[in-house]
């Protein structure tokens, strides 16, 4: 535990600035017993709905429809720590795809880098009226994951009002439902890419957040990455790939 | 700075984003920016940076043979398109890119790289159907998208002879923009040009 919040700071330290962990630390936040491996976030984003550095990660439990098995907190606290993100596949713009993109990257580091075991890659769909089973296969093995893979689970909950109900109220993350209207346009943007989908009507669409988030093996969130399908200097694959590496611990 | 304001336009849809028009898939409108509600982590992107070269496979199709190729190019500036073939706003792109390529593939290592899961044959007949003419590399691991922040698709990204970023952007491009996009890497890396 010691051992594991020094080798921590210094993982971080490569990450951002030394300041930002001395200041967390003289601030008095990092003093006494910590839960986590890595240091507080350089960034104070506030305090979001969703859980953050240093809180517990909420109890779920939810059905992977490609192992055909139940996927709950309790099982893997105490195993391995985790990454979740949460996602639709008919996610039209992109955003969805670069979630899913951030878990590939981390998958294939953890295979080429021998700690496939040590981890859970976990992707929520929000929209289990459609993400049965089989779009759920096509969505991630396009993206390049290896679905059958023992660390990576789809969760899909029964149906979209549970699903809505469990984002917001248990994960703490807003979710709007958008149906097309008869332009086309799912809402008030008139964009090229909206108006393209004018023919697929009936069709819906979600505003929801792109949040990655990696939780250790205590159940306690290590890590939150909000707007993570926006890559930029704080957020971005490779910051995530080190941060599950120290987390893990394969970085001594 | 095209890359600042992009990211700006994104980040401006706050901690929610997506809804159906939002578009990294399109061309969010730099008119909409909106640096408020932006998290000040944005300090930069990737314009600027240098990765370490990373040797990737390239695949037999028209314009491309099997084999590997170095990226960035050692000797010349190198231009990269992730795209994938399921991806519709890439094949929507098609046109623009094989524009591009005739105007500057003879100046720059020209290549399009997809990290999907995906046979040779399939890649090369999709490459066939949408008159791709230049390499086509694998990156099935996903590190070269991520070291140079390929996705989502399409992405673009220039690099100049000495390894620097020199232009990035995501969405669907015109072949002017690729262009003028490619041509920033032109440099000789002195010229001062606002990225910093």
């Amino acid at each position: 535990m010691d051992r594991r919040t020094y080798l921590g700071t210094v993982g971080i330290a490569g990450l951002t600035s030394v300041a930002g962990c001395l200041g967390g630390v003289l601030s008095g936040e990092n003093t006494g017993e910590s839960n986590t491996t890595l240091g507080s976030p350089e960034m104070n984003r506030g305090d979001p709905s969703y859980p953050i550095h240093g809180e517990e990660f909420p109890s779920f439990s939810l059905r992977d429809p490609l192992a055909e098995e139940t996927v709950s907190l309790e099982d893997i606290v105490g195993e391995r720590p985790f990454v979740i993100t949460y996602f639709y596949s008919s996610c039209p713009d992109g955003m969805c795809q670069q979630l899913l993109q951030h878990l590939h990257r981390i998958q294939e580091d953890a295979i080429e880098s021998d700690y496939a075991d040590e981890l859970g890659l976990l992707a929520m769909t929000f929209d289990p009226d459609r993400d049965t089973a089989e779009p759920l296969r096509t969505y991630g093995t396009q993206m390049g994951i290896d679905v059958d893979a023992g660390h990576w689970h789809f969760l899909r909950p029964s149906d979209n009002e549970t699903a809505k109900t469990l984002l917001e109220e248990t994960f703490g993350l807003p979710l709007r439902r958008d149906d097309e209207t008869s332009d086309g346009s799912a809402n008030e943007s008139t964009n090229e890419s909206a108006n393209e989908s004018s023919d697929t009507g009936g069709e819906y669409t979600f505003t929801h957040s792109a949040l990655v988030q990696l939780v250790n093996d205590r159940g306690i969130v290590e890590r939150a990455y909000p707007k993570a399908s926006n890559q930029r200097d704080g957020v971005n694959t490779q910051v995530m790939v080190e941060d599950v590496r120290t987390v893990v611990g394969v970085n001594e | 700075m095209r890359r600042r304001d992009l990211l700006a336009g994104i980040g401006s849809a706050g901690v929610l984003v997506g809804g159906g028009a939002v578009a990294a898939f399109g061309i969010p409108s730099p008119s909409n920016s909106t640096n408020g509600e932006n998290d000040s982590d944005d300090s930069s992107g990737i314009v600027g940076k240098r990765r370490e070269p990373l040797e990737i496979e390239t695949v037999d199709a028209p314009g491309s043979e099997a084999g590997t190729v170095r990226v960035p190019a050692s000797d010349q500036p190198t231009f990269i398109d992730f795209f994938a073939t399921w991806c519709a706003p890439c094949e929507k792109q098609m046109d623009a890119l094989v524009e591009a390529h005739q105007r500057v593939g003879d100046e720059v290592r020209f290549l399009s790289v997809t990290s999907e899961s995906i046979s040779d044959s399939e890649l090369a007949a999709w490459w066939d159907e949408h008159d791709g003419d230049w390499t086509i590399g694998l990156d099935p691991t996903a590190e070269l998208t991520s070291l140079y922040w390929g996705t989502p698709y399409p992405s673009a990204v220039s690099i100049d002879a000495s390894g620097r970023v020199r232009w990035a952007e995501t969405g669907v491009k015109s072949a002017d923009e690729l262009v003028a996009g490619i041509e920033r890497a032109f440099g000789d890396g002195d010229t001062a040009d606002g990225d910093e």
